[in-house]
């Protein structure tokens, strides 16, 4: 792993990291600085003490928590960087590299089964509760208490969109074209989705920010599409500079396209530092200017897995092997599986089953697993939007009309949240379900 | 360390969610519980999908039938601290919660195979009371028994509630049962063969006003003379116990040292197990549509599975059964009232004792696995069945907790939940038989105590119905006595 685009001299910081200098540009998530800067073990798992690194840098996941600054269990993908910022590994003992409690994993490989371990038998019983209770738990008590936090924000708007990336984007220039007043909550810092972080795409229609009518309220996570006497809103947590604050939207309409999240794929030790979704991969490369990888095995299917060759290539990566995992497989890549990842505390090599040629080791420095994201639907079931599993592609996706209308009268969805598509479909999916929005504000 | 790995958070591997599909939780819900997959910080964001991929792979079920668990708020962990800023009106009345129903059929996970023509007893519920009965019931060699469940194992509230078990009561009657079945949880998993993890921290009840004090001190001298050996403490001994608590403007505290925390899934398990061995039918996904009287007696239950003949039917449907009772032409003085809890981001343990404030409803623990587990009654929640989750609870709660133990404000919330309160009239159970329908016995009606209580009032129960013999638990607490006026009001109840 290296920086592609050096840190600024202006901007260079040094972190904590458990008494070690981290190097890190201001303001990027500590995770960003810890991979860039080599370190791999960021965290133990809760049970087999399994070694964890970052895996979907997009807070979908529990890889990359540590304890940061005093404050228990903290995203490092989320926390951005200040200067002499104290960073701590969480359960482990004496150290994250070598932690005594990982003697669990290797005592029982097939597992522990906590419903009938030790069940019934005297003493044994109550020693194991006794034991499990200090075994469990992630993350001591924070050292603070909270600091004073600003009060709550309500607006009211028309239509209230959620997600700034190919779907939500398209929808806020339709609103905006008619003068429909919405606002629009992105996640990120920026707004563009995969525009601007994701796997380039031949057929990608350009970027259009929101104009006219529309508000944007960047680094903004809705929590709940909830409800109360006066209707339905959102409730969304806003990283503000004078801290994190709630934020409650209330709208006619809501027009939810929260994208999705990177699903894992069930190898044998998936969960090695270095096993990386693809969205993070493109995350570091283009918006990070780290490449995480020199020699990483590729391994998936779907639109982003070639374009995410590619940008590795660009980058200067020399992949070690593209898998598909579809029936198809895409120009470049092979047909096959992924049986397992090996490696101590990072991953150093995997076994494969190619297609017509069996089994064999692949030496390689990273795992990047770029599947279709998993539909965000959790905002869209919180209003009563029915959800369904498709076996084909195997997941699960809000059901919806051509326009995205649910079964909710006042809640319309689109992009990925109705199963994983290009950014170009995603597109057209939000300028349908706003297009359909404007017609019927308009009467 | 060859492990795939299918919840990160929470470390169930590929291999544990194949043991739960084998072991006949083809749903995912039921599976989520089973293995704890998607119950951790990320809340199934990275597993769903996998799991979900796995059970629909399995021989026998459809893609209908796989739907995605409850996608319970917040979304994200979200700190106590920025939930504690929203102005909440203490007069409004809170509104439906979400998730809002979406109107999934519940035929998507009905077994396809009609239900037993016949039964000597039929237990409508599935929850806590339901399945230890049963087992109580086969135990004592009565095997012909059928429970009806209409969702999975620990859809109701015997999956919903906050695992506190405590002998701390207001009547003699409920101090008995609770310390019966304190008894009878620690020999749960010799017998069972599964573990509920039983941890006696305490109880540690806190008193704001003087009347709340007299109360506790009252009820204290009451377990002590049922060797119940609660303390009155100062609120300076009360720290010692929970140091990071504020105690400001608490009069003082009860605390009793055996009262502690279970954790409610195993138990729906082992029960429903036991009893299934012993040849007891458990049907999950059947509903209830009519009973069938006749000369005075319920002849038999008709479910969308199919009638059920039988001589006996219990009714432990919780808060559903006023509803089950209706189809008799029955009226229950029953009312369901939500409740709503939240679990936080796990935590290495630092604290004791179950924690309440009996004046404002306020109770947190924390769990074996380390979540601070809490809720807070609302004394405007109106009667209805509605188990959704409210922004207003979160906000009400987190002010409350973090006043109570300022270091919390920063802990973040993971999920937020609801399940609903049998409360009857007086705050104590409905046991016996219905006047009227001699063979229609009534098993409800614990106001958000049952799971506690469950062990024990199933043992006495079966015993009364397997021998015939009197027990006073039936006569105390039958259904007449709304009628005559008898009530004996319980007052410890929290929230």
């Amino acid at each position: 792993m290296r920086r592609l685009v050096p840190i600024p001299p202006e901007r260079r910081i040094s972190l904590d990291f458990e008494g070690t200098a981290v190097p890190a540009q201001e303001g990027e998530p500590v995770a960003v600085s810890l991979i860039a800067a080599g370190h791999d073990v960021l965290a133990r798992s809760v049970k087999y003490h399994r070694p964890r690194g970052p895996f979907c840098l997009a807070a979908a996941c529990s890889q990359c928590l540590m304890r940061v600054d005093g404050t228990p269990n903290l995203y490092a993908c989320r926390v951005p960087a200040r200067a002499g910022m104290r960073l701590q590994r969480q359960n482990s003992y004496p150290s994250a590299k070598v932690d005594v409690f990982s003697a669990i994993d290797w005592l029982f490989p097939r597992g522990l089964d906590h419903h009938a371990m030790f069940a019934g038998v005297p003493v044994a019983e109550q020693v194991m509760a006794r034991v499990a209770r200090h075994l469990a738990g992630l993350g001591l008590l924070p050292e603070a208490a909270a600091p004073e936090r600003p009060p709550a924000e309500s607006l009211e708007t028309g239509v209230a969109v959620v997600g700034g990336g190919a779907a939500g984007l398209a929808a806020g220039e339709v609103l905006g074209a008619a003068g429909v007043p919405f606002v629009l909550l992105e996640r990120e810092e920026a707004l563009g989705g995969r525009w601007r972080t994701g796997a380039p795409e031949p057929e990608a229609p350009p970027l259009a920010l929101p104009r006219g009518s529309g508000m944007v309220r960047v680094a903004t996570t809705a929590l709940g599409l909830y409800t109360d006497a006066r209707g339905r809103f959102l409730a969304a947590l806003s990283a503000r500079p004078e801290g994190p604050r709630l934020l409650l939207v209330r709208a006619s309409r809501f027009l939810l396209a929260p994208g999705g999240h990177a699903p894992l794929m069930p190898f044998t030790n998936n969960d090695l530092p270095g096993v990386l979704s693809g969205r993070a991969v493109s995350d570091l490369v283009r918006r990070r200017g780290v490449l995480p990888a020199e020699k990483p095995v590729l391994v998936g299917h779907g639109p982003e897995l070639p374009g995410l060759a590619w940008l590795l290539r660009e980058s200067g990566a020399r992949p070690a092997l593209v898998l598909d995992t579809s029936a198809s497989p895409a120009r470049g890549a092979v047909a096959g599986r992924l049986v397992s990842a090996h490696g101590r505390t990072r991953v150093q090599g995997v076994t494969v089953d190619v297609a017509g040629r069996g089994r064999r080791k692949v030496a390689c420095d990273a795992v990047v697993v770029s599947l279709p994201p998993s539909p965000a639907y959790e905002l869209a079931r919180h209003a009563g939007a029915r959800v369904v599993f498709r076996a084909e592609p195997g997941s699960f996706a809000v059901e919806a009309d051509g326009d995205g209308r649910t079964r909710v009268p006042e809640v319309l969805v689109a992009g990925d949240v109705l199963g994983a598509d290009t950014a170009a479909r995603a597109a057209a999916s939000g300028r349908r379900a706003a297009g359909a929005l404007v017609r019927e504000m308009a009467r | 360390m060859s492990k795939a790995l299918l919840c990160p958070c929470e470390d169930v591997t590929l291999g544990d969610v194949e043991v739960a599909i084998a072991k006949g939780y083809r749903d995912v819900e039921s599976i989520k519980r089973y293995t704890g997959f998607g119950t951790g910080i990320c809340q199934g964001k990275s597993c769903l999908t996998a799991v979900a991929q796995v059970l629909s792979r399995t021989p026998g079920v459809a893609p209908s039938a796989v739907l995605p668990f409850t996608p319970r708020p917040p979304t994200h962990p979200t700190e106590l601290s920025i939930l504690a800023t929203l102005g909440v009106d203490e007069r409004e009345v809170p509104s439906q919660g979400v998730p809002v129903s979406s109107g999934d059929s519940s035929t998507a996970l009905r077994p396809a195979t009609p239900v037993p023509a016949r039964a000597q007893v039929v237990i409508v519920g599935g929850g806590v009371m339901g399945l230890a009965l049963a087992h109580n019931l086969a135990k004592r060699g009565c095997t012909d028994v059928v429970v009806l469940e209409k969702g999975y194992l620990c859809a109701g509230a015997s999956g919903r509630n906050g695992g506190g078990v405590r002998m701390q009561w207001g009547t003699s009657a409920n101090i008995e049962l609770a310390r019966r079945s304190i008894e009878l949880m620690k020999q749960f998993a010799g017998e069972m063969g599964i573990n509920i993890w039983l941890r006696q921290g305490g109880y540690l009840f806190l008193a704001r006003s003087r009347a709340v004090a007299e109360r506790l001190e009252k009820n204290a001298r009451l377990h002590n003379q049922h060797a119940v050996r609660t303390e009155i403490l100062s609120p300076d001994k009360a720290r010692d116990l929970v140091p990071e608590l504020s105690l400001r403007g608490v009069v003082l505290a009860a605390y009793h040292p055996e009262d502690g925390v279970i954790f409610p899934w195993p138990f729906l398990w082992g029960y429903a197990q036991a009893a299934q061995k012993r040849g007891v039918r458990v049907e999950t996904f059947t509903q209830v549509l009519g009973l069938q009287t006749s000369d005075g007696l319920v002849r038999s239950v008709q479910t969308d599975r199919g009638p059920i003949a039988c001589d006996t039917v219990v009714l432990a449907a919780g808060a559903w059964s006023p509803g089950v009772a209706r189809l008799a032409g029955v009226t229950l003085p029953n009312e369901p009232h939500r409740h709503e809890i939240l679990s936080t981001e796990p935590l290495k343990p630092f604290l004791g004792p179950l924690v309440s404030v009996l004046d404002s409803g306020l109770y947190f623990s924390q769990s074996m696995r380390g979540e601070i587990v809490g809720g807070m009654g609302d004394p405007n929640e109106p009667a209805g069945l509605e188990q959704g989750s409210t922004l207003r609870f979160l906000a009400r709660f987190a002010r409350a907790l973090t006043e109570q133990v300022p270091i919390l404000g920063q802990v973040k919330v993971l999920r937020q939940w609801a399940g609903c309160y049998d409360v009857t009239p007086d705050n104590n159970p409905i046991l016996g038989r219905t006047p009227g329908l001699p063979n229609l016995l009534q098993m409800s009606g614990f106001v958000g105590h049952g799971f506690m209580m469950a062990p024990a009032v199933a043992e006495r129960m079966a015993e009364w119905m397997v021998t015939g013999n009197a027990d006073e638990l039936f006569t105390r607490f039958n259904l007449e006595r709304f009628a005559s006026g008898k009530l004996e009001r319980e007052d410890m109840i929290i929230g």
